[in-house]
C-alpha cells in the first residue's frame, strides 16, 4: 500500500486538504541554491507527505513517512508550508535545532516550537527542507537541520501566522514500515 | 474524551430558555458545577454539528468539540458558578474559545490555567472616533486605506516601525500605555478609556523567558495575521442614543477606526513558556484535568503567581502594540485629511481585551468573593456604576466592542447586570468561526471573495491572499446573531452597529 493510500485509512474525504496552493508543488521541481562555494547547485524538495486536516479555528497538521523520523521532518515542513509557499524558499544556509521531551508527545511540540521560534524571531529562518540528523528514542531527544533561508516579505509570500504547536489532540501512529502524526497548530 | 453515541450525549443536554441550554454533569468526568451555553436557533445548529461530527466512530485526527470542552472546564478544581459558552463559542485550546470560567481565589485548590486565557494574550479591539463623515472619507477611501496599510506593518513576518530597545521593551512591559505616554505615542485620555487604563499593575517582565522577550521586539507596532485587523468604519444603526452619545457618536454616517490586534509572538511565547512549566507542576500537585491541553497550576503557586506576572507583563505589550498602531492610525488619517489627529477628533471610545484571566470581585450564591475570572474569546461586560469603568461610562454600562469578520458589521455592546449576575460579566467576543481554515481554502476562492468585498463596496488591503479565504465571511458565524443572541439573553445590550468600509489585514 502506497503512503497515500495509508494516508486515507479512517479519513472523511470532507476533512481533508492535501493540497491547497500552500507548499505545493511537483517533487521533480528543481530550484538552484547557492553552495558554500559560491556555485549554483541543484537541491530538490522531499516528496510531499502531509495534508492539512479540518479545525474549527486553527489547522490540523498530518505528516506520514516510511518511519518516525520522516513523519516528524515532513511536520515541520507542513507548518513552513502553511507560512509561505516553500517553491520560493531557496537553500541559502541552514539552522540546526535541538529538542527534547519526556514521550514522542512532548518530544514533536519541541522539534516544532523550536522550528517555530527560529522562524518568529531572530534569525527569522524559514526551511525549505528539514532533515533530523539524530533521533534518540530513549532520552527523547532531537537534532534537526533546517535548510533554507531568511524570511523575506520581498520575495516570500505571506501565509498564515502560525502563533504556537498545541498538544490539542496530538497524535503519534508507528506502525511497521509506516508512520504517522496530528498536530493542531494555533493560528 | 467520554465517547458516546450522539443520542446518548444529548440526553445531557437541557434547554434551559430560549437563548439558553443546560450541560448537566456527567457530560464529561469529574465535572463540579454545570455548564451553560448561549445560542440562538442557529447558532444552536452549529454546535450540535460540532458535537455530533465528534461522536463519529473510528475517525483519525479531529479535535474535541466546544461542549465538550466547556463541560472539561466545570471539572477544573475551584471553579464557581458555572463554565459559560458565549454563543461565538467553538472548539479552541483547552478552553473552547468564546469560553469564560471563575475560580475561588480563597480556595487554596483553585488553578489558572494559561488554555483558559488563550496563545494572544490580551487579544483585544480597540475603537477610535472620528468627526468625519462617510461622504468625508468616501471619495478618498482608497487613498486612506492604502495610506493605513502604508503605515501598519502587517502579516506574517512583519516588523514594527516604532523604535525599541531590549531596555525600552523591559519598561514597556512594565508600564504598558504609561510607557506609550511617556514616549509621546497616546494621548492621555487614551488610557481612561481601556480596559485596566492600559496596565496591569502585577506585571513583572523579570518572569518573561528571554525567549519571549526575543519574539516580541521585532514585533511591536505591528497588526499580525489571521483574524486580526484595522477597519474604517461607518456607523450605520443606534440602537441605544443615550449611550452612544456618551461614546460621541451622535449620528448614522459617522466613521470610526477598530483596530483588532494582540501580543504578537511575545504572549504566544508567554504561553508556551507557562504550558510547558505547568505540566511540571500538575505532576507534583497531584493536578488531574480531562485534557492534557488544560495544563494548569495552583493559583497560589509558584507557577501560578508567575505565569499571573507574565500575562499581565504580555496584557501590557498589547496594550502598548494597539496604542502603537493608534498613533499609526492618527498619523495616517492627519496625512490624508491634513489635518490633525486632536482636529479630527481622534479618540478612542473604548479599549476592551477578549483573552485575559483577572482578579474580580463578584457576587456568589449571595456572598462577595474574590475570583480569577477566564476570559477566552470573552469580552468584560461590566454594567453601570461598576467602580472598575471609566467615568463617562458610568450611567451607560462599560462599552463593549465586538468585532466582525472581514466585511461584515461590527458593534458596540455595553454592560448590563443581567450579565454580572449569569456570566460574571462576561459577554461574546467577536462572530466565531463556522467553518474550517482548510476547508475555506478549498471551498472558496479568493478573487471570488475581493470581488463580492468590492461589490459592497469595500476596499481591502491583505498581505496573504490566502488568508483571505480563510478569513472569508462564510468562514464565520453570522455576528448578528450571536450579538442579537447576547442582547436577548440580557447579559449585553445593543448599542451601535458599524459597517467597514475599508478593510486591512494581515
Amino acid at each position: 500500500m502506497s503512503d497515500e493510500q495509508k494516508s486515507e485509512i479512517n479519513q472523511d474525504p470532507e476533512m481533508s486538504d492535501a493540497g491547497d496552493g500552500d507548499g505545493d508543488y511537483d517533487t521533480s521541481s528543481q530550484t538552484p541554491t547557492s553552495s558554500t562555494s559560491g556555485e549554483l547547485q541543484i537541491q530538490e524538495l522531499p516528496a510531499k507527505k502531509y495534508e492539512y486536516l479540518d479545525h474549527t479555528a486553527d489547522v490540523q497538521l498530518h505528516a506520514w513517512g516510511d518511519n518516525l523520523t520522516e513523519a516528524f521532518e515532513q511536520c515541520a515542513m507542513a507548518m513552513f508550508g502553511y507560512m509561505t509557499d516553500i517553491e520560493t524558499v531557496d537553500n541559502l544556509g541552514s539552522e540546526q535545532i535541538q529538542a527534547q521531551g519526556h514521550d514522542l508527545l512532548s518530544l514533536l511540540y519541541g522539534f516544532l516550537d523550536e522550528f517555530l521560534f527560529i522562524f518568529s524571531a531572530d534569525p527569522f529562518f524559514i526551511a525549505r527542507k528539514v532533515t533530523i540528523n539524530s533521533f534518540d528514542r530513549e532520552n527523547f531527544k532531537i537534532v534537526a537541520t533546517g535548510f533554507g533561508e531568511t524570511f523575506d516579505l520581498n520575495k516570500h509570500p505571506q501565509g498564515t501566522e502560525v502563533k504556537a504547536i498545541t498538544y490539542s489532540n496530538m497524535q503519534v501512529h508507528e506502525n511497521e514500515g509506516y508512520a504517522e502524526v496530528f498536530v493542531i497548530i494555533d493560528i | 474524551m467520554v465517547v458516546r453515541p450522539y443520542n446518548d450525549e444529548v440526553k445531557y443536554l437541557e434547554k434551559i430558555s430560549h437563548n439558553c441550554w443546560r450541560i448537566n454533569k456527567g457530560f464529561q468526568p469529574n465535572m463540579n458545577v454545570d455548564g451553560v451555553f448561549y445560542v440562538n436557533e442557529h447558532l444552536e445548529k452549529l454546535m450540535f454539528d460540532e458535537l455530533r461530527n465528534a461522536c463519529r466512530p473510528g475517525a483519525v485526527g479531529g479535535f474535541l468539540p466546544g461542549m465538550k470542552q466547556i463541560a472539561n472546564v466545570a471539572a477544573l478544581p475551584g471553579i464557581v458558578g458555572r463554565s459559560v459558552g458565549l454563543p461565538d463559542v467553538h472548539s479552541g485550546y483547552g478552553f473552547a474559545i468564546g469560553n469564560m470560567a471563575a475560580f475561588d481565589m480563597d480556595d487554596p485548590k483553585s488553578i489558572i490555567s494559561p488554555g483558559g486565557v488563550g496563545f494572544d494574550i490580551n487579544c483585544g479591539v480597540r475603537l477610535l472616533r472620528t468627526n468625519l463623515f462617510e461622504k468625508d472619507v468616501q471619495p478618498v477611501k482608497e487613498q486612506i486605506a492604502q495610506s493605513l496599510f502604508d503605515h501598519i506593518p502587517v502579516g506574517v513576518g512583519s516588523k514594527g516601525i516604532i523604535p525599541m530597545t531590549a531596555k525600552d521593551l523591559e519598561e514597556a512591559l512594565e508600564m504598558g500605555m504609561d510607557w506609550s505616554l511617556r514616549e509621546g505615542y497616546v494621548w492621555a485620555e487614551d488610557k481612561e478609556h481601556c480596559e485596566e487604563y492600559g496596565r496591569m499593575l502585577q506585571a513583572d517582565p523579570s518572569k518573561v523567558s528571554s525567549r519571549a522577550k526575543k519574539r516580541g521586539l521585532p514585533q511591536l507596532g505591528t497588526l499580525g495575521a489571521g483574524n486580526h485587523y484595522a477597519e474604517i468604519q461607518v456607523v450605520s444603526e443606534i440602537f441605544d442614543k443615550y449611550a452612544a452619545a456618551k461614546m460621541g457618536i451622535e449620528e448614522k454616517g459617522q466613521i470610526c477606526v477598530m483596530i483588532h490586534s494582540g501580543s504578537r509572538g511575545f504572549g504566544h511565547q508567554v504561553a508556551t513558556d507557562a504550558l510547558l512549566a505547568m505540566e511540571k507542576a500538575m505532576k507534583r500537585d497531584n493536578i488531574e484535568t480531562n485534557d492534557r491541553q488544560l495544563a494548569c497550576a495552583r493559583i497560589h503557586s509558584q507557577e501560578g503567581q508567575d505565569y499571573l506576572k507574565a500575562m499581565a507583563a504580555a496584557a501590557n505589550f498589547a496594550w502598548v502594540n494597539r496604542s502603537s498602531m493608534t498613533f499609526l492610525t492618527r498619523q495616517a488619517f492627519a496625512k490624508q485629511f491634513q489635518m490633525s489627529a486632536d482636529d479630527l477628533d481622534m479618540q478612542v471610545i473604548y479599549d476592551v481585551s477578549h483573552n485575559i484571566a483577572k482578579v474580580e470581585q463578584h457576587l456568589v450564591d449571595g456572598k462577595m468573593k474574590t475570583l480569577l475570572v477566564h476570559r477566552k474569546g470573552s469580552t468584560r461586560a461590566f454594567p453601570p456604576h461598576h467602580p472598575l469603568i471609566p467615568v463617562d461610562y458610568q450611567l451607560t454600562g462599560q462599552p463593549v466592542l465586538i468585532g466582525g469578520t472581514m466585511g461584515t458589521c461590527s458593534y458596540v455592546l455595553t454592560g448590563t447586570e443581567q450579565g454580572m449576575s449569569e456570566t460574571f460579566g462576561s459577554t461574546c467576543h467577536g462572530a466565531g468561526r463556522a467553518l474550517s481554515r482548510a476547508k475555506s481554502r478549498r471551498n472558496l476562492d479568493f478573487r471570488t471573495v475581493l470581488d463580492q468585498l468590492e461589490s459592497q463596496g469595500i476596499s481591502i488591503r491583505v498581505a496573504s491572499p490566502k488568508l483571505v479565504m480563510e478569513e472569508a465571511p462564510e468562514s464565520y458565524k453570522n455576528v448578528t446573531d450571536v450579538v442579537d443572541t447576547c442582547h436577548a439573553a440580557g447579559i449585553s445590550k445593543k448599542a451601535i452597529q458599524l459597517k467597514p468600509i475599508a478593510v486591512i489585514k494581515g
